[in-house]
């Protein structure tokens, strides 16, 4: 990758002879002077393993991510409640939201949907009720 | 020698599979393999595992612990040195758990942690080579399922052990789960710390636990059963 951006910004040489370019000439030896010294210098430290190296690797030297282990603290019928809420947390987690019980039910909602629109129809403006009260807190 | 997937695989053996996966894609090289200049390495004696997408490891037999990243362990409280406990995970060296990373504990309010006490503890920093550090919170600060452990049964058993209890297809805590109340603590380091109401009860779980290493899913529901009839007393 690195060489081929390289290549591209190098300009043709016959465009680097010209005269008014003497200045990027010289910039663009030293700085290929430059890079060189570097290879040299850290030759010794860099080696053909980094030089080949990809990011695709990640090692891990843990087992619970690669067999899904369950947590290890586990209590069953009541032993350690607090450890048992935790469980159940999770689980209702892992199941997805979806599964997880519904505080109010499909019927129930409907009902008090239909009562609440009722009661709108009946009294005039309960959002004046519902303001004051706000205030108060 | 060239190795694939499912094949029991011996330290130096090499899988192309693995280096031709990580030319592709992200590639998660997990426990018991090394990733080179040119192969992917095995440096332990098991059986070459794949999980999909692109996770491989290798199944190998080991008791000692070399701890590793974000594992939960069951360590001891060897000594009070200054700011922190050092704690035995029977690592090659022992851990260092800072008094300040329990919940609700600052400068002036140590928390109660004696020598000689059990903690659930989870592994902040983790290599074969340095010291590990633990820590007894989650990143919010709450305990969650760490801290130390009071009563209850320590002992120790394989590394492999752990992870088949702690599968999720292993059906040894589902059978055992409706037969009496117990609390249990799996470390990732090779021990288990059990509590139960009774000390049969007890018993019979350690047993009913340590029985399992050799079992296939068949027997341990076998073995749950009887160990759970007995403890009825409807067996002598």
């Amino acid at each position: 990758m690195s060489q081929m951006s390289k290549k591209k910004l190098q300009l043709p040489k016959s465009v680097l002879d010209m005269k008014f370019m003497k200045r990027s000439k010289d910039r663009i030896e030293k700085e290929l002077e430059n890079t060189k010294g570097h290879e040299e210098l850290y030759s010794n430290i860099i080696t053909n393993e980094m030089r080949s190296a990809t990011g695709n690797y990640v090692s891990e030297a843990s087992f619970i991510y690669c067999e899904d282990l369950l947590e290890g603290r586990l209590s069953f019928k009541g032993m350690n409640p607090e450890i048992e809420r935790l469980m159940e947390l999770e689980n209702a987690i892992k199941n997805g939201y979806g599964d997880m019980k519904k505080d109010v039910s499909d019927e129930d909602l409907l009902r008090n949907v239909e009562k609440l629109r009722k009661r709108k129809s009946d009294t005039t403006t309960p959002s004046q009720y519902v303001f004051k009260k706000q205030k108060t807190r | 020698m060239k190795v694939s997937v499912g094949d029991v695989v011996l330290p130096g053996d090499y899988c192309e599979e693995i280096s031709a996966a990580g030319e592709k894609s992200k590639v998660i090289v997990g426990p018991g393999l090394q990733k080179e200049s040119n192969h992917v390495y095995v440096t332990k004696a098991g059986v070459l595992k794949k999980k999909n997408p692109n996770t491989y490891w290798v199944d190998y037999y080991q008791k000692r612990y070399t701890p590793a990243r974000g594992e939960n362990v069951i360590g001891i409280v060897i000594q009070k040195a200054g700011d922190i406990y050092r704690v035995d995970l029977g690592s090659s060296m022992s851990a260092a758990l800072s008094y300040l990373s329990f919940e609700g504990a600052t400068k002036k309010n140590r928390p109660n942690v004696q020598i000689g006490d059990v903690v659930y503890a989870k592994t902040l920093v983790g290599s074969k080579d340095m010291e590990p550090e633990l820590v007894c919170v989650d990143s919010y600060g709450k305990k969650g399922r760490l801290g130390v452990l009071t009563d209850g049964f320590l002992f120790k058993c394989s590394i492999n052990l752990i992870r088949k209890i702690l599968n999720p297809s292993c059906p040894l805590l589902d059978s055992l789960k409706n037969e009496w109340p117990f609390e249990l603590a799996a470390g990732m380091n090779g021990r288990i710390w059990i509590k139960a109401k009774t000390m049969r009860e007890t018993i019979a779980l350690g047993n009913a636990i340590l029985g399992a290493e050799y079992l296939s899913d068949e027997e341990i529901k076998a073995m749950c059963a009887n160990i759970a009839s007995i403890l009825a007393g409807h067996v002598a």
